[in-house]
C-alpha cells in the first residue's frame, strides 16, 4: 500500500475526529457559559462550579472514557453503550470546565459597570446577562475558545481507546495491519492532526491584534 | 606637523583630566537609513533625542542638566551610561573611550552609577540584596565583604530599617534611596541620576533630595537631571540648559536665576519660578 | 463491589502503577521545564534562523496530540533507527519535549513581563545581559509562572494515561490489568479515577501553598 492509499484512509477518520470536537465544543458552551456567571453572580452556587472544575481538571479523560463506556456501558447500553455518544459526552462536559474559566476571566474583562448599566436600564440581572453580558463576553474570549478548540481535536485522539473510528484509530489500524508498516501512517497522521490546528493558531494570533486595533488597545 | 603633536598631546592630557567625556554624541529614535557611510534619518518619524552634544565632567563635578520635558536629556544620560549607544561620537569615561568596538561596557557600567527615575529596584530581592547583588556578581566580592559595604551604603542613604524589605513594602522615597545606596556601593567613578524625584510623591521627594544633598558635600561626582529647582540652586555648580536634543546655555545657578543668556532659557526660567512661587 | 480493593496483588498493582505514572510526570515536566527556558530565552535572544527553529519546533509538539507523538516515539522512531530503546525513556523524552512546547509560552510571557526595567537596572549595575537573565529575570520569572506551570503538571499527569497503550504500566494500565481478573468493571474505574483526583487535587492544592509562599509581594501576573 503506498502513501496515497493510507492517506486516503486516514482522512476516512477526519470527519470523525471533527464531529466529536465541534459537538463536544458546542456541548462546553452550553454548561461553560451558565457555570461561568453562576461562579461571579451567585456566591451561593459558586462551589457547584469549583467542584465541576475540580473532577474534570483531576481526572484523565481516557479514565472516563473507560469508565463511561466499559463501566456504564453495559449497565445501560443507551446512551452509554454507543462510543460516539460517550466520546462527545466526555469531552463534552470536559469542555464546559475548561470554557467555564475562560468565559470567567472574559466576565471579568468585561466589566461589572456593564452589568450595573444593564440592570439601571430596568433589566433583571438575569435579562442583563442574557442581553448585554453574553455578546461582550464572547467578544473577549476568542484567544481562549480558540485554543480550547484546537485543544479538543488533539484530544479527540483519547476516543481511540474506546474504539471509535477517527483519525488516530485508523492510523493505528493501518500500523497494524500487513505490512505493519509503523512509519508512514503516523508520520502522516502527525502531519494531519497539525494540519488541523494550525489554521486555528494562525487565525487566533491575527484575528486577536486586528480586534485589539479595532477597540484601540 | 609638530605643532599638531604637541595640540594632540595636550589634548589627551586633558582628556584623562575628565571623568566622564561626551563628543559630538548624536542618538536619534526613527528608522534611520544608511547612507553611503553617513547616518541620515527620515525626519518625519524621528526623535532626535541627542544632537551633537559635547560636555565634560571632572572629578568633583556637580552638574545639573534641565530643560523642557521631551527635549532628550534622559536619553543623553543613558548614552553616557552607555545603556544606550550613540548614533555617532564618542564616550569617555576617564581614558577609556566607551564607543570603541570591543570594549567591555559591562566593566565600563560597573564603574558607574546609575539611578532610574522609575526606581528600577529588583523586585525580588530585598534592599540589602539590591545593593550587594553587583558587589558579588560583578565585582567578585566575598560574602562577608559584599555584605558588609551593601550595609554601610544603605546606612549612608539612611534606609537602615529598610535593610530586610521587599520593594513592594518600600515606601516611593525609600525605594529611590536604596536605589542611590545601589548605585553608590561600587563606589563608581560618578553617579548618573535620571529625574531622581520626579515620580515620587511631593512629600517624598525632600528624603531624596537631602541625600544628594549629602553626597554633594562628600565631593560625589555627580551629573543630574532634573528640576528641583531650589536643589539645583543650593547644590549644583554648573547648570545646563538642555533644549530640543542640544546644550542652549551652561553657567553658575546664579546665572540661570538671576539673568539668563538665552531667551529660551529665560522662558523657561521664567514659567518655572512663577510656578514654584505660586505654590 | 469493593471488596478487590483488599486483594494485595491488585493493591501492588496499583501502587506501581502510581509510581510510574508520579515517575514519568515528574521527570517529564522538569525536562520541560529546563527545555522551556531555553527555548524562551532562544526566542527573546536568538537570531531569524534560531527562533524559526523554535517555531517549527513548538508547532509540532503543540499541533498535535500527544498520543499520536508517543505512538511516534515509540514505534515509529526504533523502526528507523533500527534500535532498540526502553519505552519508559522514549516516552520521558517524549512528554518532556511536549512540555516543554507548552512551557516555553508561560516562561517567555512572564520573562517579557519582567524583562524592560529589570534588564535595564541590571545592566546599569554592571551585570552583563546573561547574567542579569539569570540573576534578575529567571529569579522572578519562575515565581510568578508557578501557577501556570502547576496547570501544566496537572495537564501532563492526566496525559499519562496512554501509557499502558504503549506497554508501560502506569495506573490505568494497572486498572486494565485487574480487569483481567475481576468480573466487575465499574468499581475498578471510579477507584482510579478518584487515585487521579485525589493526586491531582493535593498537588494543586500544595503548590497553591507554596506560590503563597514564595510569589514575590507584589507581583503576580493577572491571571
Amino acid at each position: 500500500m503506498d502513501v496515497w492509499e493510507q492517506f486516503i484512509i486516514l482522512l476516512e477518520g477526519v470527519p470523525v475526529t471533527l464531529s466529536i470536537s465541534i459537538i463536544s465544543f458546542l456541548i462546553g458552551i452550553v454548561i461553560g457559559l451558565p457555570l461561568a456567571f453562576i461562579r461571579v453572580y451567585e456566591k451561593d452556587a459558586s462551589f457547584i462550579v469549583d467542584a465541576y472544575e475540580k473532577i474534570f481538571r483531576g481526572i484523565p479523560e481516557i479514565v472516563l472514557l473507560l469508565l463511561f463506556f466499559f463501566g456504564l456501558g453495559p449497565i445501560f447500553p443507551f446512551p452509554f453503550g454507543i462510543p460516539f455518544f460517550v466520546a462527545c459526552f466526555v469531552l463534552g462536559l470536559r469542555s464546559g470546565a475548561n470554557q467555564s474559566q475562560i468565559y470567567r476571566g472574559a466576565i471579568r474583562g468585561v466589566g461589572d459597570e456593564q452589568m450595573i448599566a444593564g440592570m439601571s436600564v430596568g433589566f433583571s440581572k438575569w435579562r442583563a446577562i442574557w442581553h448585554i453580558m453574553i455578546p461582550q463576553v464572547f467578544n473577549f474570549s476568542t484567544a481562549g475558545l480558540g485554543s480550547e478548540y484546537a485543544l479538543l481535536i488533539k484530544d479527540s485522539a483519547y476516543v481511540y481507546v474506546i474504539a471509535v473510528a477517527d483519525l488516530m484509530y485508523s492510523a493505528v489500524h493501518l500500523a497494524s495491519a500487513p505490512p505493519y508498516d509503523r512509519v508512514t501512517p503516523y508520520v502522516l497522521t502527525a502531519a494531519l492532526y497539525i494540519a488541523l490546528t494550525f489554521p486555528i493558531a494562525f487565525y487566533l494570533d491575527k484575528w486577536g491584534s486586528r480586534r485589539k486595533k479595532k477597540i484601540g488597545l | 606637523m609638530g605643532k599638531q603633536k604637541k595640540e594632540e598631546d595636550r589634548v589627551v592630557r586633558k582628556m584623562a583630566e575628565y571623568v566622564m567625556e561626551a563628543k559630538h554624541v548624536y542618538k536619534s529614535y526613527g528608522k534611520p537609513k544608511v547612507k553611503k557611510g553617513e547616518i541620515s534619518l527620515d525626519t518625519k518619524l524621528v526623535v532626535e533625542a541627542v544632537r551633537d552634544v559635547s560636555l565634560q565632567i571632572r572629578k568633583g563635578d556637580i552638574k545639573l542638566v534641565f530643560g523642557p520635558s521631551g527635549s532628550g536629556k534622559s536619553t543623553l544620560l543613558r548614552c553616557l551610561a552607555m545603556l544606550d549607544i550613540p548614533d555617532k561620537g564618542q564616550i569617555y569615561l576617564g581614558d577609556e573611550e566607551l564607543t570603541k568596538s570591543g570594549v567591555d561596557l559591562n566593566k565600563a557600567r560597573a564603574r558607574i552609577g546609575f539611578v532610574f527615575q522609575h526606581i528600577y529596584l529588583f523586585r525580588h530581592l530585598t534592599a540589602l540584596g539590591n545593593v550587594e547583588l553587583a558587589l558579588r556578581k560583578v565585582l567578585k566580592l566575598p560574602k562577608e565583604e559584599a555584605r558588609k559595604r551593601a550595609l554601610d551604603a544603605l546606612t549612608e542613604v539612611k534606609v537602615s530599617d529598610c535593610v530586610s524589605k521587599y520593594p513592594s513594602q518600600m515606601s516611593g522615597g525609600q525605594a529611590q534611596r536604596v536605589g542611590i545606596a545601589r548605585a553608590l556601593a561600587r563606589n563608581p567613578d560618578i553617579i548618573l541620576l535620571d529625574e531622581p524625584t520626579s515620580a515620587l510623591d511631593p512629600e517624598l521627594t525632600g528624603e531624596v533630595i537631602d541625600t544628594l544633598r549629602d553626597l554633594a558635600k562628600e565631593g560625589t561626582t555627580m551629573l543630574i537631571v532634573s528640576h528641583e529647582m531650589p536643589f539645583a540652586r543650593e547644590v549644583a555648580e554648573e547648570m545646563i540648559f538642555y533644549d530640543e536634543g542640544r546644550i542652549l546655555e551652561t553657567g553658575p545657578p546664579s546665572q540661570f536665576f538671576n539673568a539668563p543668556n538665552t531667551d529660551r532659557a529665560k522662558k523657561f526660567m521664567d514659567r518655572i519660578i512663577k510656578r514654584t512661587t505660586r505654590e | 463491589m469493593f471488596e478487590w480493593l483488599l486483594n494485595p496483588m491488585f493493591q501492588q498493582m496499583i501502587l506501581e502503577g502510581v509510581l510510574l505514572t508520579i515517575e514519568i510526570t515528574l521527570f517529564g515536566v522538569l525536562l520541560g521545564l529546563g527545555v522551556g527556558t531555553l527555548l524562551a530565552i532562544g526566542d527573546i535572544y536568538g537570531n531569524k534562523p534560531v527562533k524559526a527553529a523554535i517555531a517549527v519546533y513548538v508547532e509540532f509538539f503543540r499541533g498535535g496530540p500527544l498520543f499520536v507523538q508517543i505512538f511516534l516515539a515509540v514505534y515509529t522512531l526504533p523502526t528507523l533507527l533500527n534500535l532498540q530503546i526502553d519505552h519508559a525513556i522514549l516516552a520521558f523524552l517524549v512528554f518532556g519535549l511536549n512540555s516543554a512546547g507548552y512551557q516555553k509560552g508561560y516562561i517567555k510571557s512572564s520573562m517579557e513581563a519582567i524583562l524592560g526595567d529589570q534588564m535595564q537596572a541590571g545592566l546599569s549595575v554592571g551585570l552583563s545581559k546573561a547574567q542579569t537573565v539569570r540573576s534578575v529575570i529567571l529569579p522572578q520569572a519562575y515565581r510568578i509562572v508557578i501557577p501556570s506551570w502547576t496547570n501544566e503538571f496537572c495537564s501532563l499527569t492526566k496525559s499519562t494515561a496512554v501509557l499502558s497503550y504503549v506497554g508501560l504500566m502506569d495506573l490505568v494500565g494497572a486498572g486494565r490489568s485487574i480487569l483481567f481478573r475481576n468480573m466487575e468493571i465499574l468499581p475498578v474505574w471510579i477507584v482510579v479515577a478518584i487515585i487521579y483526583l485525589a493526586w491531582i487535587t493535593g498537588f494543586s492544592k500544595m503548590m497553591d501553598i507554596i506560590y503563597e509562599k514564595k510569589k514575590i509581594p507584589g507581583i503576580e501576573l493577572s491571571a
